[in-house]
């Protein structure tokens, strides 16, 4: 490999890495947001996501609606998803008991119905991808090929994530997302109302999951068992660390631009083992992962 | 009471277990096997889940060692069968040991995280160190024998396999009755009681882990005894969620729970095997329910249950110390 190819496979590596980054890194984000608002490690993450990019599918494929209906239905149905689970189903479950393993349980059952659901409609049996949204032009940085859909991914992801450190910073549901996280006793003591505050940030987490979704549903061939793509999310919480969010966007990242490095300078069949890898160094290493900082003791 | 209801079902369960083989065909045994194996997996996850409380992710990675081990020390060297399930057994528990030892400075999520992470790496491995595995073409395990006694099929298996079940269960009660069982309990209450009380708590949990994964390397023997062929992509998280359910819907912490959720769930695991999407919708479904109505599912011990609900304070306030012991 001469000195040429090692720079231009770089490039390629780094401008691709960061688009896919920027897709563990949106769906990192809705994993960090709830495990920190409701202590919840949400396994059925990658199926909430998954589930997005079957809602589109099938009012495209199904129903022939067009991208403008089909983007707001496929938003706001995700959201409630993710906001009823959390009202209807967790509430009750920290009520019942609430332990991290029952915790656990119920969003790996939240997976299991998803994926059965989509399997029953039958749209699952072959792998398939939402028609371009854009015109699959190539745009050339330095020497690397991305398409049009590449950046557009890329550039909704983060602004997404900007639009997110704004409303967790300014607005006032975002501080009481904040403030539930941090304590709850103490928020509901200031007014903050715990079970509206916790369905709203499932809401937001399956919002950003349909984002997700429809951005890289037509660039990916999708199937039931693509929530599968939510391992390297951990992977990219882990890295960042699980209780940050701007660790959870580095993270994504980090494993996105890894991925794909690893992709081209060694070998494809790596690519698979590589997040697993790096979730065990860093937990060996640093288990609060890069950004976790030490954790603030919670006093009661 | 319980007691002698569990003599009257054991002693029941017994009689069946002999008299099974005279009324049904093969499938049918074929199918008790493999229950068979699912009650010592989960008994293997009861010890790690329900006794020590260590929330670990990555039981169906040791019943692969135990498999492949088996399998291949039955290929290569036509050994008695006793020798490479113990050989399995030992290499999954000296695995559990190793990884028990990185594991235990983590815990809860962070353990559950870093065990599954091993497990989806064991499953690559056993997917792609073909010159041991033939990767993802599936190992085809030749039959073994018993002091001569061949198992070449699953009703010659069969009675090797019940009772290889029936002594672990035996194990695994006296082992619940010992001191080391105590301490399993002892630990999973809490960790800094069962440190002022004298127990070594990185010893009893890293001891729980080994004793978790040969259980399960041991089941991957068991497994190889009846069965003529095993492809990694069975050896997967969907797989040691399973073994999960089985626990937690069984009822964390009690060995009839264990035993009951392997039979419920092996069983409807095995049915619906050719309808994935009802086998995932009734598995999603239950899950969800017992955990919004029965969280301790249906033999959860009592005493388990006794801790306050109200312990969001409390116990909150202790686990992040914990988490910020672990993080310091």
């Amino acid at each position: 490999m001469s000195l040429a190819d090692i720079w231009l496979f770089l490039q390629q590596g780094v401008l691709s890495g960061l688009v896919i980054g920027s897709v563990y890194a949106l769906l990192a984000v809705a994993f960090v947001t709830v495990f920190k608002t409701t202590d919840v490690p949400n396994f059925a993450q990658g199926e909430i996501f998954m589930v997005g990019g079957y809602v589109a599918l099938f009012m495209i494929l199904m129903l022939n609606w067009s991208y403008w209906l089909v983007i707001p239905v496929t938003l706001v149905s995700v959201t409630l998803i993710g906001a009823v689970f959390q009202r209807v189903v967790m509430e009750k479950v920290v009520k019942s008991k609430g332990v991290a393993v029952q915790l656990v349980i119920a969003t790996l059952g939240l997976a299991y119905v998803l994926k059965g659901v989509v399997r029953q409609t039958g749209l699952g049996d072959s792998p398939r991808s939402l028609p371009p949204m854009v015109a699959p032009d190539a745009v050339i940085i330095g020497d690397a090929f991305l398409t049009r859909l590449d950046v557009l991914i890329f550039v909704v992801s983060v602004s997404v994530m900007l639009l997110l450190f704004l409303m967790f910073r300014y607005t006032r549901t975002g501080k009481a997302m904040r403030a539930v996280g941090m304590n709850p006793r103490a928020a509901q003591i200031v007014g903050v109302n715990l079970v509206v505050i916790r369905a709203a940030v499932w809401g937001l987490a399956g919002l950003i999951s349909a984002i997700t979704a429809l951005l890289i549903a037509p660039k990916i061939l999708i199937t039931p068992d693509i929530g599968h793509i939510a391992i390297l999310a951990f992977a990219a919480a882990i890295v960042g660390g699980l209780s940050s969010i701007p660790g959870a966007v580095l993270g994504g990242f980090i494993i996105g631009v890894t991925e794909n490095l690893v992709g081209l300078f060694i070998s494809t069949n790596a690519i698979v083992v590589a997040p697993f890898l790096a979730i065990m160094i860093v937990l060996i290493i640093r288990p609060q992962g890069i950004l976790g900082g030490k954790l603030q003791v919670k006093k009661v | 009471m319980t007691t002698t209801i569990d003599k009257v079902l054991l002693l029941a369960c017994a009689a069946i277990l002999c008299v099974l083989p005279f009324f049904v065909s093969g499938y049918v045994l074929f199918i008790v096997n493999l229950l068979m194996v699912y009650v010592v997996l989960a008994l293997g996850l009861h010890i790690a889940l329900g006794e020590t409380g260590q929330f670990a992710l990555a039981h169906i990675a040791f019943y692969g060692i135990g498999i492949y081990t088996a399998g291949i020390i039955n290929s290569t060297w036509q050994v008695n069968v006793v020798i490479s399930i113990l050989a399995g057994a030992l290499l999954a528990g000296a695995v559990g040991y190793i990884l028990g030892a990185l594991a235990i400075r983590m815990r809860d999520i962070y353990l559950a995280l870093s065990t599954f992470a091993f497990g989806e790496a064991m499953q690559w491995v056993f997917l792609n160190w073909v010159s041991v595995t033939n990767g993802s073409d599936g190992y085809r395990l030749s039959p073994s024998h018993f002091f001569g006694y061949e198992f070449t099929s699953d009703v010659r298996a069969y009675p090797f396999v019940v009772v290889v079940t029936a002594l672990i269960l035996w194990l695994t009660v006296h082992l619940s009755r010992s001191q080391l069982g105590s301490a399993f309990r002892a630990v999973r209450e809490s960790d800094v009681a069962a440190q002022a009380m004298g127990v070594n708590v990185n010893v009893t949990k890293r001891v729980a882990f080994m004793l978790s994964a040969a259980y399960a390397g041991l089941a991957g023997g068991l497994y190889t005894t009846f069965s003529s062929f095993i492809h990694p992509d069975s050896l997967g998280f969907q797989a040691t969620v399973l073994i999960l359910i089985m626990v937690v819907v069984g009822g964390i912490g009690s060995v009839r729970g264990a035993i009951a959720g392997a039979i419920i769930f092996g069983l409807i695991s095995e049915l619906l095997r050719q309808v994935l999407s009802f086998q995932e919708i009734i598995y999603g479904a239950i899950l969800i329910l017992f955990m919004m109505f029965a969280p301790k599912g249906l033999f959860g011990e009592a005493r388990y249950a006794k801790i306050p609900i109200a312990k969001k304070t409390a116990g909150a306030a202790q686990d992040e110390n914990n988490a910020v012991e672990h993080k310091a």
